[in-house]
């Protein structure tokens, strides 16, 4: 699926939290989208889950249709979409969910069902929830309570949710926040291996450097940069953004950047304030 | 887990090789079990409810009463046993069985809507307008308005509530629902004390509070129409909207990702179940505890899926408050205990329990 934002802006209370976004995350990839606390990053998920409209500027949409698959079509914007058609290709992973009712795991997988059934609650694809618990793996956690699962679990089962829902687009805020490292590397690599086109709001930049085949970088709700992760880590970026000292290596593997932070630089302006 | 997750290529059926799945152990009844066992229940709840009262009828008299009155060519029965099963206790369980139907699914939808536990079906305030509406024709002795008085209470008050509770740009959001429906619902209940005091002397007191208790003494078979017409239709439209409800379990976000709109859902239920709710207690008073209490108790059994919560909660409410209201008109006989004292003697308990039980579950 392709998608365009062009020049996105949105008003939260009176600020503009975003401002003139223009970005083209690749298809098919995996596109990571960075920044600092604040900086726009599940504000623009939300738009191009079509769950917020934008107060400026348009999130194009393409190939979105199962029929015409082979042909390219014409982009639309994504707010002339129906919203129930916008959740059949759409999926937007939230980066807190919490959930009061007593759920099997199962449960709230078939949830990602809800845009398929039709109005009496048949569903055209019946196998869609066990295909989904499958493909993360998670056969053995169908019948388990949801209170009773582990953080990583949930995670598991919320990807499998997102996929019963048969997503052209995915699109994930912290999908590795309350993992650890090995659960995040394994959701990561397990959502690349997907082919689906998707936008991750990433903090972790080496997760990013390592996973992400095109990154974003927001900063006060700006674009700051964008392209291959090689491309778009630097030490001066790094600095500019985040205000830190960063030195950025290169894996001896894979030769993705490593970004290893500290150095000689002073402290984050904010720390400093809390010298004596 | 590693290995399934970091399976190569597009995961499929082959992903899972690695590690066989275990058989998930299924611990949700089937539906249709469910309805059958619960359909089959009611019906017998209802037949021999008939039969237990002052007069001690036997079930045969009962089935050919019923049986005459369709029409069927049956051994007539008596006219003293025939009037007491076709004029009194049938339209009395009948009724009681579509309230406490129409409870337990607008206590289902309430909770799901504002993502509350403690939601029940006077959320908005309903049972203290529709009190508040019946006081006051009581009291000015027009006895005969009582229902239509109570509807348009309820109907203020929901207004009121809905007024109050909505927010920016339309939007009706849990929180300020509750707490919208907590200051009318004060408020009402304020004025209906207010004009109890000042006018109410002997037996009108008593009359007021057996009704603000809930009861269904004197219920008639027009009671009998207007609780199971309401019932009907919106019942209907809320089943219709089942799958859409299960959508707002992970909150307002996550439900606009599956699809669903929650604000014009809330609205649009909400008004409807708040109804439903109004057309109930003007039939019969405000019965507390059972839309409370079913949706809790039946989620146990069907788990939170609103198309198997929602019919089995109305069947539940209907075999609970035919019970209830049986154990009220009998068990002081010839005096009559209010039915909401009745479920809130049995529900409380029952809540309790559901409490000690769910300790480590979804409550926390």
């Amino acid at each position: 699926m392709e998608l365009t934002l062009q020049a996105v802006g949105a008003e939260l209370g009176g600020r503009w939290v975003l401002d003139g976004i223009d970005a083209t995350p690749p298809a098919g990839a995996v596109t990571g989208l960075l920044g600092p606390n604040g900086a726009g990053k599940t504000t623009l998920l939300r738009i191009i889950a079509g769950i917020m409209a934008p107060q400026s500027g348009t999130v194009l949409v393409s190939g979105l249709d199962e029929a015409a698959a082979g042909q390219p079509t014409p982009p639309v914007p994504l707010t002339a979409l129906p919203r129930r058609q916008r959740a059949r290709r759409i999926t937007l992973l939230e980066q807190e969910s919490a959930c009061a009712a007593s759920f099997l795991a199962r449960e709230v997988v078939a949830l990602g069902r809800v845009p398929h059934r039709t109005w009496w609650g048949s569903d055209s694809d019946e196998g869609a929830v066990e295909r989904a618990l499958d493909a993360v793996g998670a056969s053995h956690l169908a019948g388990r309570p949801w209170a009773s699962l582990s953080g990583g679990e949930r995670q598991r089962i919320h990807i499998a949710r997102a996929l019963a829902q048969e997503p052209k687009l995915l699109l994930l805020d912290e999908p590795t926040n309350h993992l650890d490292i090995s659960a995040q590397l394994s959701v990561l690599a397990f959502v690349k291996a997907l082919g689906i086109t998707t936008v991750a709001a990433l903090h972790d930049l080496n997760l990013a450097a390592q996973f992400c085949d095109h990154v974003l970088v927001l900063s006060q709700g700006r674009l700051t940069a964008a392209g291959s992760p090689a491309q778009v880590f630097t030490p001066q970026l790094i600095s500019q953004v985040y205000g830190i000292d960063a030195a950025v290596l290169t894996h001896p593997e894979t030769g993705r950047p490593v970004i290893a932070v500290g150095g000689p630089a002073p402290l984050p302006a904010p720390l400093l304030e809390l010298q004596p | 887990m590693a290995t399934t997750l970091t399976g190569q290529g597009r995961p499929g059926p082959a992903a899972t090789q690695a590690k066989p799945p275990k058989p998930a152990t299924p611990r949700r009844a089937a539906l249709p079990l469910i309805l059958a066992a619960g359909l089959a229940l009611l019906l017998v709840t209802l037949a021999v409810t008939v039969t237990i009262g002052p007069a001690n009828l036997a079930l045969t008299e009962v089935l050919r009463s019923v049986a005459g009155h369709l029409g069927l060519p049956v051994q007539p029965v008596e006219t003293i046993p025939d009037a007491i099963v076709w004029d009194l206790r049938l339209p009395r369980v009948l009724t009681a069985a579509a309230v406490g139907a129409g409870l337990g699914l607008a206590g289902a939808v309430m909770q799901t809507l504002t993502r509350n536990p403690l939601a029940d079906p006077y959320l908005l305030g309903l049972s203290s307008g529709a009190s508040l509406g019946a006081a006051a024709v009581l009291l000015l002795g027009w006895a005969v308005l009582l229902p239509l008085a109570a509807f348009a209470g309820a109907v203020a008050a929901l207004i009121v509530t809905l007024a109050l509770a909505r927010g920016a740009g339309g939007s009706l959001t849990p929180t300020r629902v509750i707490l919208a429906g907590l200051v009318v619902s004060q408020l009402a209940a304020a004025a209906t004390s207010f004009v109890v005091f000042w006018t109410a002397k002997g037996d009108s007191y008593q009359e007021i509070l057996a009704w603000i208790m809930g009861s269904l003494a004197g219920v008639t078979w027009t009671s009998v129409g207007l609780a199971a017409g309401a019932l009907a239709v919106i019942g209907g439209l809320v089943l219709a909207y089942a799958g859409r409800l299960d959508a707002f379990a992970f909150g307002d976000t996550a439900a606009l990702a599956l699809g669903v709109e929650p604000n014009r859902t809330r609205w649009l239920l909400l008004t409807a179940v708040a109804l439903l709710t109004g057309a109930l207690v003007a039939v019969s008073g405000a019965i507390g505890f059972v839309g409370l209490l079913v949706p809790h108790a039946v989620a146990q059994l069907t788990g939170p899926s609103h198309r198997r919560l929602l019919p089995v909660a109305a069947l539940a409410g209907a075999i609970l408050l035919v019970w209830a209201d049986t154990i009220a008109r009998t068990l002081f006989a010839p005096r009559e205990l209010p039915v909401g004292v009745v479920t809130a003697l049995v529900g409380a308990p029952v809540f309790a329990l559901l409490l000690r039980r769910a300790r480590g579950g979804a409550w926390n």
